[in-house]
């Protein structure tokens, strides 16, 4: 009788992705012990954290530190958790975006912020990364926009979040979200077809 | 001529973000295996048992629950002292009371016993 028991618990926990838990429902499971929803949380998120760094920072190693410290923040936080306080991807968007920000400062002094102009020290910012993802094109351009203006275009065009659930992980209205990505877009096109010019592409 | 090339580069862009959508990276394998190693090192350092310490002192105390519980009956305490309910006897006012009238008793009674000699 004592075995039967056991080995129903054993079964219903090996297959956690199937049984479709919720995010916070894995870290409740987590805290309580089960290793098996750390696996799933990593296989769910991970990859998310990852995208979004690499995109922000334009340099694997560094995103790979950067998804690797803001999971272990969510170890951390996992038995403190309050379900429904926020969707535990949200949380981890915030932490990753928070992470590559003081990366950067750490990085480079002088904040992009305070470029006026994104055509400005173009190609300074260009060939200080070595990485391979900075090679294309989109990477280049991402990386001379403002901060808060490269996090809302990557979370909207590439992460394809919408625009209420930007607003939560930045912390800020839907208005700006939506201010901030056209922007964005509109620099980011400046510097494409600026950077055609440069190689003396045909336009149109 | 202008607005042409303006609706080429936003198509570009737009062409740039699938392309990035679709080349959206894996979570590299040893990066999968390291954040597990910290997940089960967490997992297992919150399940070893705590050391007597300061912690397990404030466990067995409560926390913070008790401490509020205890908190909580000491004041009532103080002030059950201080403010008696009406229906029961206020023993300050019952002590010093009694003395009050001992004092006054073996006054006046000195006074008799002094105006009967006189």
């Amino acid at each position: 009788m004592e075995d039967l028991t056991s080995q129903t618990s054993l079964s219903c926990g090996e297959d956690l992705a199937a049984q479709r838990l919720s995010d916070a429902q894995l870290l409740s499971r987590f805290a309580d012990g089960d290793a098996r929803a750390a696996r799933t949380l990593t296989d769910r998120l991970g990859p998310r954290s990852y995208s979004v760094a690499i995109r922000i920072l334009g340099n694997r190693a560094e995103a790979e530190d950067v998804t690797q410290e803001a999971m272990m923040r969510l170890w951390q936080i996992a038995p403190d958790w309050v379900a429904g306080q926020a969707q535990v991807s949200t949380w981890l968007y915030r932490v990753t975006l928070n992470l590559c920000v003081d990366l950067r400062r750490r990085r480079r002094p002088t904040a992009l912020e305070d470029a006026p102009e994104p055509e400005d020290g173009a190609a300074s910012v260009a060939e200080q990364m070595q990485d391979v993802a900075r090679r294309d094109a989109l990477q280049q351009a991402l990386d001379q926009l403002p901060e808060r203006q490269r996090q809302a275009v990557v979370l909207r065009h590439i992460e394809e979040l919408s625009n209420p659930e930007i607003a939560e992980i930045m912390d800020i209205s839907v208005e700006a979200v939506e201010s901030l990505t056209a922007r964005g877009k509109r620099s980011l096109t400046a510097i494409l077809a600026g950077r055609k010019d440069e190689l003396g592409y045909e336009n149109g | 001529m202008n607005w042409g090339m303006k609706m080429a580069d936003q198509d570009e862009l737009e062409n740039l973000f699938a392309q990035a959508r679709q080349d959206r990276p894996a979570l590299p394998e040893a990066l999968a295996v390291r954040i597990e190693t910290d997940a089960e090192a967490v997992r297992l350092a919150r399940q070893a048992p705590a050391p007597k310490t300061y912690r397990r002192w404030w466990q067995d105390l409560g926390g913070w629950r008790g401490l509020c519980g205890l908190a909580a009956a000491s004041v009532a305490g103080v002030w059950i002292g201080f403010s008696a309910p009406s229906f029961l006897p206020d023993p300050a006012d019952y002590l010093v009371s009694q003395d009050a009238s001992f004092l006054v008793a073996d006054l006046n009674l000195d006074f008799e016993d002094l105006e009967d000699t006189e």
